[in-house]
């Protein structure tokens, strides 16, 4: 198997394929995230195909001393605030199943998807916080890189979420034990 | 790893998204128009020297055309130049006034004059006033 580094090596220097073959490992959980952070399914992979455009296009300003989905997501959470700010559609908008492009593709489970709590309860940088740290196992350091945000507010922010989702968690647990 | 780290993980893994194969092309066919920005330009073809001489000497004989063709151009174009003529309104528009006046003949010493003089102004004053009736 090809190192990851010579594929960016490959890439570039102008290589389409090695590009497609790096970033393949990283477009499902991309597209995942910004599921969770588009009004619509079509939105979610306008911004996948735009960031991995802009990665490819501005590929030679990589810093190797990061990790490249560290890098990835960065660019990523940008393109996801522009298609939504260009959207009329705001998150707390979505509600139903038949609107939110998030519920239509959360497997069917006894309580509700924590990942919607949290699009509910946090704001859009907490959430991503807590997404690059829960479902993507990013350090503090990686996840503050992405958002461009200190070590200190990602620490913060992310004791705040958990607190939040903790409570939201408690919630549910206490609910199915009473309908239990 | 505690219960909420587990379930938000088990959670994402829940939510069930595929690239499908219509993005992949789109994706594919946006990548294969593109080129990094930033890398390294294609090398200049290398040109036989004598290319390098035949080019600089149709561009200098070019250059000397040109400049030949601009200075007899502007010997052509060239008129003798005319003095421009004064125009006679200032002279028309000027009125022109009739003085009446006479060299004075100095026969005394200044001051003796200038008291004749003086004096005489006063007798034209006098005789003006009378004839006007004052």
């Amino acid at each position: 198997m090809i190192d990851e580094q010579q594929l960016i090596d490959a890439a570039k220097a102008g290589s389409a394929e090695a590009f497609a073959d790096l970033v393949k490992r990283y477009r499902v959980r991309l597209l995942r995230f910004l599921l969770t952070r588009c009004a619509s399914f079509a939105d979610a992979e306008d911004a996948l195909q735009d960031t991995l455009i802009a990665a490819y296009r501005y590929l030679h300003s990589y810093d190797s001393r990061w990790r490249f989905s560290t890098w990835l997501y960065r660019i990523a959470i940008r393109n996801a605030q522009k298609i939504r700010s260009e959207n009329i559609v705001e998150l707390g908008d979505l509600s139903d199943e038949e609107s939110d492009p998030l519920l239509q593709c959360i497997v069917a489970s006894e309580s509700e998807n924590l990942w919607v709590s949290a699009r509910r309860v946090l704001n859009d940088d907490v959430f991503a916080a807590t997404w690059l740290r829960y479902a993507e196992d990013m350090s503090i350091n990686d996840i503050s890189k992405a958002l461009d945000r200190s070590a200190s507010w990602t620490k913060v922010n992310l004791l705040r979420a958990r607190k939040a989702l903790g409570s939201e968690l408690n919630r549910q647990s206490s609910g199915s034990e009473a309908y239990g | 790893m505690d219960k909420l780290a587990k379930q938000l993980r088990a959670d994402a893994a829940l939510i069930d998204v595929q690239v499908s194969d219509e993005l992949e092309r789109r994706i594919t066919a946006s990548l294969h128009g593109l080129s990094p920005e930033g890398q390294e330009p294609p090398t200049i073809r290398q040109r036989p020297a004598a290319f390098w001489w035949a080019s600089s000497l149709t561009g200098v004989a070019a250059a000397l055309i040109v400049i030949a063709v601009i200075n007899s151009q502007s010997r052509l174009d060239e008129a003798p130049t005319r003095a421009p003529e004064i125009s006679p309104i200032a002279v028309l528009t000027t009125p022109i006034i009739d003085w009446k006046t006479e060299s004075a003949m100095l026969t005394s010493p200044l001051r003796k004059e200038l008291e004749d003089l003086q004096a005489d102004i006063k007798k034209a004053e006098q005789k003006v006033k009378e004839d006007i009736g004052l």
